[in-house]
């Protein structure tokens, strides 16, 4: 391959690079220029704008198939399809900040770089295939979002969610490159197909079968960290609760798709012989995640604790998906497609809570009450996001809940759909809680929340993809096909 | 051709007017009811565009024209859902937004924009309308029956808020049924024709595994279901095409307010009167004979089958039936309210006998002139300040001239008074195809009884029809305030005058071919080209040209030629006696569905709710509580002893203040929640009498979210907020994953 080639190939990421460090580079030139960094998100939005056009270009390019570089990357569908999610979320979080930030940190412009290279993170994470890249990607996803998280430097909490979401990262980190280094003892390389290779010789295989499935447990540490998966998910609450709500509408949504990735990529490329292994290891997951997700979210009284429990549970729904490949491949449609919907609506409940907050600073689920009277914008959407959480058409995350719950109920796990549906009734109550407080209880003030029109267009852009995918959902579904199509076993 | 690729905006409209009224406009009325007389507007014209495209497409009936994608995935394979015209689709798209849109003309002055009588709910009046017009339209251009369902029960929707709408007023009269209870009653009585229609289609789909009209009529799939046959209880043998047609016959019985489901219709009067005539005309009841036509080719699979007779018979009993009550009614809305579910006897009974054109006709013709006779008798309750019953009228022709000639015109076409009005033409064809099955088949036959039944009934209309015009317009006024009536604004006046020029002209669409020429019937040719015209016959077009005349002539001898005086009598009272009381109360149908349905449904529920709660409900907590104390020493001395000593050697003081921990944040919670939980249960049990009240399923719902949200802020106490914890639960949950690998 010609390095022309290559860097074609790689041109969304390369653009993303660029993108963040021009970003840093006219804040030093604009230093001490505050009206001119007000252009950072706009040109930082102009950067994403050109990512996005890369994705479309190399995607179409790849014509279906994959294109590897050397051992480390594969360019195909689901590293595209990531990435697009990369830039989406980067793209709404930036809308998301543009009032946010303003006035409360003097370092604007590293804010908007930082994001860009989050991005970079997620996209790499999506594309790698060796296990030194994903180790490397993670750690750049996972150092960009503690410094975001911390980015609040006069904020108490802001710093103390930095630092024990650091702490964790750490943590698990070790964990999860203890897990690689295993594999690379069993097997003697880090690329994934090569560890394929290794075990398809089924002596090699029984003999070490028990090491290997120590070294998955290590591994799954750090991507479930990454997701927020139960037991790995201890960090989520407090560092969403701390972290500027931009940055936690960030964290709720781009790690865990990366982590997804690079899960699907592991699992179904690396270890495709321990199936039988991955696929209990998740389901008992999935089962815990999803409950005790769901069963915690009620007692919250912090919107932002409460969307982030809310968000564990709906991991371990994603997680039902993996668990339940099966021979149609739903589990894989059921995975990408949940992941783009919970996407809109994760993020447009953000820019609920954001409008929220910037208008009265406060987090806290009572003073929601009467939140129709005040906004009825706010007030439409909010019900629009929690429907689809919750998975009632005609919005997208029915669809969603549709192909996950199949990919159960075709494989046979009946148990996993049941606790699936049973979890899904639970959610209906609390987010529903939040409801009741916006249309049934009078409200505190009488004052109308005003809304940046940034957020008011980042609102409602995700509500019309929510109901437009809740409404026409044969595109996406043949988007979600057509990537499950290169992955399937 | 172009125009056939917009098809899919013309529902969507009136929906995008509902939607900004609703978000946005409706704190300005005058923006509210421009958009959504702008919406439907719009939908006027690109269906008339689209009805006129279609009408100069040659051979337009044999190639329909459909619009469709995939909807969303079943099994292995897409359903399909999209727009579709066909002739029968292009004749409704012809009427229903142009008599919608008169309708929402009217409705700015009925509802009094611009004086101090505004309703203060006036935008979301227009709301509501424009929305109910998105599900007629959308309905009329479905191109599968599921979609269709989906627009149908939208309507349903919209029939309820809007008969409901002034749901607030009460009557001093405790039997008069307030406009709350009527949204209510129409909403429940279609709901029974809904579920039996949605059986139906769920046992379509089973059979043929798609909904799509086109694959549904296809001729295999026509051949199979008749083929095919099923047995039921009680009932026998029959072929499926039959089944699936009368449980389908079943939503259209509930819409379309047929015998035995007829009797939400009079009390939807309730609602504004731009309503009734939304209902009676344009929409909801047109709806369900649409149904049936649209789905006339199942109805036919079968020859001579159980089908024909349900339909034909119910179609023309509910036509008399309906007529004679409607002969006894003082309330100016409710002698129209009976009219229009006699005339849909028509419809429905012409489609049970085969005569689809005829049938279709009617429903055209009859949207018109209906339209008109509401929103003209909602001319005159707001010419008389809201009075309603035609006995406190009289004398109106002087006062509202323009208001009289147009209901004239519509009440003349009702009774089909000869040659010159659009209900002679489509009435008498239904008639004339009833008398050429009788001379054919003879008396035995279905059509004989149509006939006969619908002919009675035509003198009948007729009849009442000259009593209402010779009641309200004509004599002296019989009370204050319709000496003080006065005619009603433009808006309200005009789309009289354009529905009244339709009323009368729209049946020269359909003169049978043997008076004007062949292949000069431009209605029969254009929608029922593959079926054969119905022949003249001179002796029905005389007799039912006769008995309209006579009966308008009666009506007028009885009520027009001495006027009734203030205070007296109606005539028939005492002509008829006893009978005349039970036409009054509609043969105590609502009386007897209140003594058997409503009282045995609820009696039911009592019964169960007694049965549940004495026999389900009180064991299912005992035994939760039972569970609970067990479960929660089970987990002490089972599961957490050997985990914390497991601990103590794993991590030594490390462990020993995580098994404390543990002991602490989980364990107590856990005994705590089950002690309260066996404290609950035994007040509960105390209560058990108290519970009679409470629905079983609040006590259920209730009960688990009690249990959950318990259990919730038992596991809250796990997330400390020291990182040094959580990391401790990372290398626990790393070496029980990895250990219980090892130990299966």
């Amino acid at each position: 391959m010609t390095l022309a080639k290559t860097l074609a190939l790689l041109s969304p990421e390369l653009v993303l690079l660029a993108g963040g460090l021009g970003i840093l580079l006219l804040d030093m030139i604009w230093k001490d220029d505050e009206g001119k960094k007000d252009w950072l998100p706009y040109l930082t939005l102009v950067g994403l704008g050109g990512a996005l056009a890369a994705v479309i270009v190399v995607w179409r390019g790849l014509g279906g198939g994959v294109s590897a570089l050397a051992t480390m990357l594969d360019v195909d569908a689901l590293a595209m399809f990531i990435c697009l999610m990369a830039v989406l979320v980067a793209a709404l979080v930036v809308v998301f900040s543009v009032e946010f930030v303003r006035g409360k940190t003097p370092y604007r412009g590293e804010f908007y770089a930082f994001l860009l290279f989050a991005a970079l993170g997620i996209a790499l994470m999506a594309a790698a295939t060796n296990l030194v890249l994903i180790y490397i990607s993670v750690e750049l996803l996972s150092v960009t979002s503690y410094v975001l998280t911390g980015y609040l430097r006069g904020d108490a909490k802001s710093n103390e969610a930095a630092i024990k979401y650091f702490l964790y990262g750490a943590i698990v980190s070790a964990a999860m490159l203890y897990g690689m280094s295993l594999f690379y003892g069993i097997t003697g390389t880090t690329d994934l197909r090569g560890i394929a290779e290794f075990f398809s010789d089924p002596a090699s295989m029984s003999e070490l079968h028990w090491v290997v499935f120590a070294a998955m447990v290590l591994l799954f540490a750090g991507l479930g960290f990454k997701i927020a998966a139960v037991p790995f998910h201890q960090w989520a609450p407090d560092a969403y609760e701390g972290a500027p709500t931009p940055v936690t509408a960030f964290l709720s949504v781009g790690p865990k798709a990366a982590g997804f990735a690079v899960l699907l990529r592991v699992l179904i490329i690396g270890l495709p012989q321990f199936e039988a292994d991955w696929t209990a290891l998740l389901a008992a997951i999935s089962i815990v995640t999803m409950t005790l997700g769901n069963v915690v979210a009620i007692v919250q009284k912090n919107i932002k604790r409460m969307i982030a429990y809310s968000s564990i549970a709906q991991a371990g729904y994603i997680l039902i998906g993996l668990a339940c490949l099966g021979a149609d491949n739903y589990g894989l449609q059921g995975v990408l497609l949940y992941l783009l919907v919970y996407l809109f609506a994760n993020l447009g409940l953000f820019a609920v809570v954001i409008a929220f907050s910037n208008a009265t600073g406060s987090d806290e689920i009572e003073d929601y009450a009467g939140l129709m009277r005040r906004s009825p914008w706010l007030a439409a959407g909010m019900v629009v996001f929690f429907l689809s959480l919750v998975g009632i058409p005609p919005t997208a995350g029915f669809f969603g809940k549709v192909l996950i719950f199949a990919s159960a109920i075709r494989t046979q796990s009946y148990l996993l759909a049941a606790i699936g549906v049973l979890n899904g009734v639970i959610s209906l109550y609390y987010y529903f809680n939040v409801v009741r407080q916006g249309f049934f209880l009078p409200p505190k003030e009488a004052a109308p929340i005003p809304a940046a029109p940034e957020l008011r267009v980042a609102l409602l852009v995700c509500m019309a993809v929510v109901l437009g995918i809740g409404v026409f959902p044969q595109p996406f579904i043949q988007l979600a096909q057509g990537v499950a199509r290169l992955l399937a076993i | 051709m172009f125009m056939f690729n917009l098809l899919w905006l013309i529902p969507l409209f009136p929906f995008t007017a509902f939607v900004l009224i609703v978000l946005g406009a409706n704190p300005n009325k005058k923006l509210s009811h421009s958009l959504a007389i702008g919406g439907i507007g719009l939908s006027w014209i690109l269906g008339w565009l689209t009805f006129f495209t279609a009408v100069f497409t040659p051979h337009f009936g044999e190639h329909p024209v459909r619009l469709t994608f995939d909807w969303f995935p079943t099994g292995n394979t897409w359903f399909e859902t999209g727009v579709m015209i066909d002739p029968l689709t292009a004749i409704m798209l012809f009427m229903v937004p142009f008599v919608c849109l008169m309708i929402f003309i009217y409705s700015v002055g009925y509802m009094g924009y611009g004086t101090e009588h505004v309703d203060p709910r006036y935008s979301r009046f227009f709301a509501y309308i424009s929305l109910f017009a998105t599900g007629m339209l959308g309905l009329i251009l479905a191109d599968n029956l599921l979609l269709l369902f989906i627009f149908w029960e939208i309507m349903g929707l919209c029939s309820y808020l809007l008969i409901g709408f002034w749901f607030e007023k009460k009557y001093p009269d405790p039997r008069q049924i307030t406009p709350k209870q009527a949204g209510l009653k129409a909403f429940i009585t279609t709901r029974i024709g809904d579920v039996i229609m949605l059986l139906g289609m769920l046992f379509l789909y089973s059979r043929v595994g798609n909904l799509t009209f086109e694959h549904i009529f296809s001729h295999e799939t026509l051949h199979m279901l008749a083929e095919a046959q099923v047995t039921l209880p009680l009932v026998g043998t029959l072929p499926v095409a039959t089944v699936i047609a009368i449980l389908i016959f079943g939503g259209a019985v509930g819409k379309s307010a047929q015998f035995p489901l007829h009797v939400w219709l009079p009390d939807a009067m309730e609602g504004p009167t731009p309503v009734s005539a939304l209902i009676h005309a344009a929409t909801m009841v047109s709806a369900g004979v649409y149904l049936v036509a649209r789905m006339f080719p199942l109805f036919a699979a079968v020859e001579h089958g159980p089908q024909v007779g349900v339909v034909a018979f119910i179609g023309a009993f509910t036509a008399l039936f309906a007529s004679t009550i409607a002969v006894a009614q003082n309330d100016i809305k409710k002698v129209l309210a009976y009219s229009t579910i006699s005339q849909l006897g028509y419809m429905i009974a012409a489609l049970g006998i085969g005569a689809y054109v005829a049938g279709a006709f009617h429903l055209i013709t009859h949207s018109f002139f209906k339209a008109l006779l509401f929103l003209g008798s909602g001319s005159v309750i707001i010419g008389c300040h809201h009075e309603q019953d035609m006995m406190h009228m009289g004398g109106l022709r002087q006062k509202m001239p323009i208001t009289f000639w147009t209901f004239v015109a519509g009440a003349f076409a009702l009774s089909g008074f000869p040659l010159i009005t659009a209900g002679f033409w489509s009435k008498d064809e239904i008639l004339a195809h009833a008398w050429e099955g009788f001379m054919h088949e003879g008396v035995v036959s279905w059509p004989f009884y149509v006939w006969l039944l619908l002919t009675i009934a035509a003198f009948l209309t007729a009849f009442y029809t000259g009593r209402q015009i010779s009641l309200t317009f004509l004599g002296q006024p019989r009370s204050h305030h319709a000496e003080h009536a006065h005619e009603t604004p433009h808006s309200m006046t005009v789309p009289l005058m354009l529905l009244a020029f339709f009323a009368l002209t729209l049946g020269f669409a359909g003169i049978p071919e043997e008076i004007i020429g062949h292949g000069r019937n431009w209605f029969h040719h254009f929608v029922g080209h593959e079926f054969a015209a119905t022949p003249l016959s001179v002796p029905v077009m005389l007799l039912s040209a006769v008995l309209a005349v006579s009966g308008l002539f009666f009506g007028w001898l009885v009520y027009g030629r001495k006027p009734l005086a203030k205070g007296q009598p109606d005539p028939l009272v005492k002509a008829l006696g006893p009978v005349h009381t039970v036409l009054k109360n509609k043969y105590y149908f609502d009386e007897l569905y209140q003594a058997t349905v409503v009282r045995g449904a609820i009696g039911l529920a009592e019964l169960f709710f007694k049965f549940d709660n004495r026999w389900v409900i009180d064991p299912l907590v005992n035994a939760v509580g039972r569970g609970g104390a067990a479960l929660a020493s089970g987990l002490y001395r089972f599961f957490d002893l050997p985990v914390i000593d497991g601990a103590v050697n794993l991590a030594g003081k490390v462990g020993v203040a995580l098994s404390v921990a543990l002991f602490h944040f989980v364990d107590m919670p856990i005994i705590d929640s089950a002690v309260n939980l066996v404290g609950r249960t035994g007040a509960a049990l105390s209560a058990a009498w108290d519970w009679i009240d409470l629905h079983i399923v609040d006590g259920l719902v209730n009960f688990s979210g009690w249990f959950t949200e318990r259990v919730g802020r038992a596991f809250r106490l796990i997330q400390t907020g020291r990182v040094q914890n959580y990391a401790l639960v990372v290398v626990a949950a790393l070496i029980l994953l990895v250990a219980v690998y090892l130990l299966r």
